[in-house]
């Protein structure tokens, strides 16, 4: 009985063997005949899951591309890959899309650890990545042939803010929270250059951890420090507990922003109505814009996609995903990666709702750009100042 | 048909003839899958090795000594970044830091296994769970493991620098073979653990702690050590699991994380190795590959978008990915509470009685 059962064990896995060799699939190529495969990771579920609506923000330009008859004959196929917000999961997710699903690019993708956990590997295997929807240096410098940021380092947003506090709003007394990673000493670092133009300097600068809940300390300190103007380089939560803080024991400074907290409707209903005459760094123009492609991608989205909220981080992925859409119009019918990186790399000027986009063969951050909006009434948008650039961004020299 | 003689009997790594073979065609296939695998597979190959490794070592601790702990990604975290920091700092060859790492990890599960001497139950867990939450949140403070950017890990180099032997491995391909093999000694090693002394000892206290104690088991000793070495396996899991990344960063090690492994073993079947290994590749499998896929699975997929567009919001599908894995751990309480192995164990019998 037992010998039976081994005979034919040994036959299958001898067979299984021999025959599987044959089944191995080579890298499936990106695009075909009828479509271009693009994907993106984005966290839908977990602890940053309301950034996920970059990724989805992205589907709607993909679809609207789609109905208008696709780009040069080629459909778009486009995948959102929930990670969670782990690198562990991103890794998986983007191996998955490019050696089962066979994509050809990726766009957007939030995260700078998520990011930085696919970035080499998306450049050893020749796969344009475009527009990553986080600021991180790491993304452009040193120069990735196959990776094109466009998202405004946060450096450059720190520097703009802090001119605009002195020379608009007159302030002379500044303090800063930032979050004590990449993303709030970079913020920090743009402010202080830019206030050392004008020999001043912060009266508080005070950090914060990432999962900090208490901030009473720190709030007492800025306002010992008599901070005028208190800038925000923290994470949605922590700006929350420190806003009411601040009400609690009635220190009302200016509050001013980075463009991670620009989502006004969001930022509003979580600290009750205190975020009203907070000024923020943008990403891109405000939801209520009267430009036509504001209202063109507006329209659509009722149409396409009914259950979104028409929020600034869903139109964002707009903005990250169009360059793409433009450089595979530029390269035509005869596709390929090279031709893709020829194309982008000669983007000028490129603008869709958000700052102007340029890449070139030596350069692959594409913008120091940003506006400055200010919540008003409501979780209003007011618009205080049209597209800025950074005349102090080092890595343009 | 399962009865034993002698003692050696009990222990023997492969119980007949029958068993021997059916290890030695498994070893084949494992060995032989990256032939005519795709890459892709063998990522998920990787990560489900890793994970086994440490949903055997944590079934040590859970399922054989009966203490519980929602602080493994803590051990898993120490592992990671020991090892990173042993090859980067101080320049020591991987093999010398993984077992390094796995060691100061073994040094924690023995301080975490202290208040288990006095705690019972959710108290335990309690404490488990926030030390899992420190160690994140500590190696996240500190600018020595990369603070919260996260650390780029460097080449894994099986050879010894200081010597100039250089044996680097890049692909996933090689990094295979090194956790297959690395997933097979500590399996056996666990088996082994299990039929000795010290594993009779464990399964004592699981059983009654007292008990154990009037038999004459130390359990000052064997609960801390059912600690350490639980948390010495997460260590080397974790050590290969930042080479399987590339790059990690403290929140990869939250404690959701945790509480997968927890459900891992219980899924599988608390108390035996096997049951760790069918937990772990189940459920790295469902949480890595099927359930991030849903929507394009024929038929299913399409039901579901259908499900989630009329009675979810908009990230619905993604979600039913954790409420399938809470649900198969629900439904595996209820119906089966020795986990997958449970059916196994009944497979097996049905198997060996057949006509009957």
């Amino acid at each position: 009985m037992f010998q039976k059962r081994m005979v034919v064990l040994w036959i299958a896995v001898w067979a299984v063997l021999c025959l599987a060799p044959a089944a191995q699939a080579a890298m499936p190529a990106g695009f075909d005949d009828n479509e271009i495969r693009i994907g993106q990771w984005g966290p839908q579920t977990g602890p940053a899951a309301p950034w996920g609506s970059v990724a989805r923000g992205s589907k709607l330009l993909f679809d609207i591309v789609n109905e208008e008859g696709g780009i040069h004959g080629r459909k778009i196929k486009y995948f959102i890959r929930d990670d969670m917000y782990n690198p562990a999961q991103t890794v998986a997710v983007v191996k998955e899309l490019v050696e089962r699903q066979g994509v050809f690019a990726f766009v957007g993708g939030v995260g700078s650890a998520t990011g930085m956990a696919v970035r080499d590997y998306l450049a050893a295997k020749k796969i344009a990545w475009i527009g990553p929807a986080a600021a991180d240096k790491d993304f452009a410098f040193p120069l990735n042939p196959y990776l094109f940021a466009s998202y405004p380092l946060y450096k450059d947003e720190g520097s703009i803010l802090a001119k605009y506090i002195v020379e608009k709003l007159k302030m002379k007394k500044i303090g800063i929270l930032y979050q004590n990673d990449a993303y709030g000493k970079d913020g920090l670092e743009g402010v202080k250059e830019r206030l050392a133009t004008y020999k001043m300097d912060l009266v508080a600068e005070i950090p914060v951890e990432p999962t900090e809940k208490d901030m009473a300390s720190q709030v007492l300190r800025l306002k010992t420090a008599g901070a005028e103007t208190v800038i925000l380089y923290v994470m949605p939560t922590a700006a929350v507990i420190t806003m009411k803080t601040a009400a609690n024991v009635g220190f009302k400074p200016h509050w001013v922003a980075s463009n991670t907290l620009s989502d006004y409707p969001l930022m509003f209903k979580i600290t009750g109505g205190l975020w009203e005459g907070v000024i923020t760094g943008a990403l891109a123009e405000t939801p209520d814009s009267k430009s036509p492609l504001m209202i063109k991608y507006r329209e659509a989205a009722k149409r396409l996609a009914p259950e979104e909220r028409w929020g600034v981080f869903y139109y964002a992925g707009i903005v990250f995903a169009d360059p793409i859409v433009e450089a595979l119009k530029k390269v035509g019918r005869n596709l390929s990666t090279e031709a893709l990186l020829k194309a982008l790399n000669s983007t000028k000027d490129h603008q869709t709702l958000g700052p102007k986009v340029n890449w070139t063969e030596k350069q692959h951050q594409g913008t120091d750009s940003v506006m400055i909006h200010k919540c008003g009434p409501n979780a209003s948008y007011i618009m205080l100042q049209d597209w800025t650039t950074n005349d102090m961004a080092t890595w343009k020299k | 048909m399962d009865m034993k003689r002698d003692y050696y009997e009990d222990v023997q790594l492969f119980k007949s003839n029958v068993v021997l073979f059916w290890s030695a065609a498994l070893l084949l296939v494992l060995f032989t899958i990256p032939l005519y695998t795709p890459n892709y597979y063998i990522y998920l190959f990787n990560i489900i090795m890793v994970h086994i490794i440490l949903a055997v070592g944590l079934n040590i601790l859970v399922g054989s000594t009966g203490q519980i702990s929602l602080g493994h990604a803590g051990f898993f975290a120490i592992g990671a970044y020991g090892t990173v920091l042993m090859m980067t700092t101080f320049q020591l060859p991987f093999v010398l830091a993984i077992l390094i790492a796995a060691f100061i990890a073994a040094f924690f599960g023995f301080i975490l296994g202290l208040p288990a001497l006095r705690l019972e139950g959710p108290y335990l867990a309690i404490v488990s769970l926030g030390f899992g939450l420190t160690i994140m949140h500590i190696i996240g403070g500190m600018d020595v493991f990369g603070g919260r950017m996260g650390v780029k890990v460097p080449p894994l180099d099986l050879g010894i620098k200081q010597l100039g032997i250089s044996w680097i491995l890049t692909t996933d391909f090689q990094k295979y073979y090194l956790i297959l093999i690395t997933t097979i000694i500590m399996v056996v090693g666990a088996r082994n653990i299990l039929k000795t002394r010290v594993g009779r000892s464990f399964v004592a206290i699981r059983d009654s702690d007292i008990a154990a104690e009037v038999i004459g088991v130390n359990l000052t000793i064997y609960k801390t050590l059912a600690f350490a070495v639980s948390a010495f396996y997460a260590g080397i899991a974790g050590g290969l699991f930042g080479f399987v990344l590339g790059f990690f960063d403290p929140f990869t090690f939250n404690m959701i994380l945790s509480i997968i492994f927890l459900v891992m073993v219980v899924v599988g079947g608390l108390g035996t190795i096997a049951g760790g290994i069918m937990g772990a590749a189940l459920i790295t499998y469902l949480q890595y590959d099927l359930l991030k896929n849903i929507a394009e699975v024929p038929y299913f997929g399409a039901l579901m978008v259908a499900v989630s567009k009329q009675w979810f919001t908009v990230v619905g599908l993604e979600n039913f990915s954790s409420m399938a894995i809470g649900l198969i751990m629900i439904g595996i309480i209820i119906f089966e509470p020795l986990g997958m192995f449970g059916v196994w164990i009944r497979m097996k019998k049905y198997w060996m009685t057949w006509p009957f």
